[in-house]
């Protein structure tokens, strides 16, 4: 098997293969397994949610909803696609709750708030403020697609396969959700 | 605003923050909390019942604790364990490089493949194949594939296709321990070193370091019904630092080389 793998070393692509199938298998058998999809996915997971929700302690939360029920569901993850479409899609889920409750998420347009945060390091609030805003009003596909690219830091390939389509349209839809979200962001510094 | 403007202030509003790392512990210890009342999948019928739960609390204080997988007692058991550690030994930490190099010989013809691949999307590898004294280097960046060609010190680069996906050589060995149908074979030494032999379904015989649970040789069953034996010489995993992103580059390895795009030729091999 090996001496084989030394001789096709030149195939490098193995897309097929869930890169996580084997920590998914031990984590079936061993939970504390678990923990190593954890440690690979916990940044990302919180990038998500953090573009798709503003409040600091509800992102964190979503977070912990997020592993908390991938861990309790895993014997429901039957492997027809990737584990990480099947994370993803709760944390889709995860962020739907959340904005179905009132109050707990500010209406789009209030986004400014006025409690300081971390990101006044990097931005002015305003400009944060007015890009969070128009995010809110992109429709949640449009959402979820920005938040899988710009917080999980996914390739057009991964996001492809946890939303069923080719790179090459994930590729387009980006395209045109950042073209939609210029035209509604002007840059006037 | 440009798109690259816009897209640098949507990464922003996801950068990490200071309090990730509490968030992060706070999170798995959650984790280890709901690890101990959640049921194990497969139930050990010869455990008496009415000690069952002594030895289930005493196993499950022993995985947050002390990291121990599993039970204990019998022989299966035992070779269970055996299998985790040896699967969790080889288990792949996210935003590290996992660099494993194997001797073997193919036809009488000693050869060797030494690979570095980045544990995290986008994957990049760089590998090394040696044959009868011929060197072959090649890398993917999951955007751009490199062929290195020693003679002429060139590079010949070409677009990807598509990103590449975890292709270690020990990725298969990790599918099938995973797959639970793995049998420990007993123990044996080989040069001095103490190792568990398990048996893998494809019928390749694993030889893992007691102490440390890392493959040493896999043999490798042929049609002809010989037996080919690779030595895992190196196994390890290197921490994601400036200096060791060099070893999945090609271009950083060859600084000096010349560059030749081959676009429209062949993939690069």
């Amino acid at each position: 098997m090996e001496v084989r793998a030394i001789r096709e070393a030149p195939t490098l692509r193995a897309r097929e293969v869930d890169p996580d199938a084997a920590l998914v298998a031990a984590a079936r058998e061993e939970p504390r397994m678990f923990l190593a999809l954890y440690d690979r996915y916990f940044e990302r997971v919180l990038g998500y949610a953090r573009l798709r929700i503003r409040d600091v302690a509800t992102c964190e939360d979503v977070t912990s909803t997020v592993f908390t029920t991938a861990l309790a569901q895993l014997g429901r993850f039957r492997g027809d696609g990737s584990f990480a479409g099947w994370l993803f899609q709760i944390a889709r889920n995860a962020v739907r709750d959340v904005h179905r409750r009132p109050t707990v998420e500010p209406l789009p347009l209030d986004a400014a708030g006025t409690e300081p945060d971390v990101e006044e390091q990097f931005l002015a609030r305003e400009r944060v403020a007015r890009l969070r805003a128009v995010v809110c009003l992109l429709p949640a596909e449009q959402q979820h697609l920005l938040a899988l690219r710009y917080g999980a830091g996914l390739a057009y390939d991964e996001i492809g396969s946890i939303v069923g389509a080719s790179p090459g349209t994930v590729r387009v839809r980006m395209h045109r959700i950042l073209e939609e979200l210029r035209r509604r962001y002007p840059h006037d510094d | 605003m440009t798109t690259e403007e816009l897209e640098r202030d949507l990464r922003t509003l996801a950068e990490p923050r200071e309090a990730d790392d509490r968030l992060r512990l706070a999170i798995r210890t959650r984790l280890g909390e709901q690890m101990l009342v959640r049921p194990r999948r497969r139930p050990r019928p010869w455990v008496g019942f009415g000690w069952a739960a002594g030895v289930a609390a005493a196993i499950a204080v022993a995985i947050v604790s002390l990291g121990w997988p599993g039970g204990s007692g019998g022989p299966s058991a035992a070779d269970a364990a055996i299998i985790r550690h040896a699967l969790r030994a080889i288990a792949l930490p996210a935003n590290a490089i996992v660099h494993v190099k194997e001797t073997g010989a193919q036809n009488g013809t000693p050869v060797a493949a030494e690979w570095w691949q980045q544990t995290s999307s986008p994957y990049a590898l760089r590998m090394i194949k040696s044959s009868g004294g011929l060197d072959v280097e090649s890398a993917d960046d999951g955007t751009t594939s490199f062929r290195y060609d020693p003679g002429t010190n060139t590079l010949v680069e070409k677009p990807a296709s598509s990103a590449p996906a975890l292709v270690d050589p020990i990725a298969r060995v990790r599918e099938q321990l995973a797959r639970g149908d793995a049998q420990v074979a007993g123990k044996t030494t080989i040069d001095g070193t103490a190792l568990y032999k398990i048996k893998l379904p494809t019928g390749v015989i694993g030889y893992f370091d007691t102490t440390n649970y890392r493959p040493v040789y896999l043999d490798n069953p042929q049609r002809d019904g010989s037996v080919v034996r690779t030595r895992v010489v190196t196994y390890e995993e290197l921490p994601m630092t400036t200096d060791n992103a060099k070893l999945l580059s090609v271009t950083a390895q060859h600084p000096d080389a010349r560059v030749s795009t081959n676009a429209g030729g062949g993939p690069v091999k």
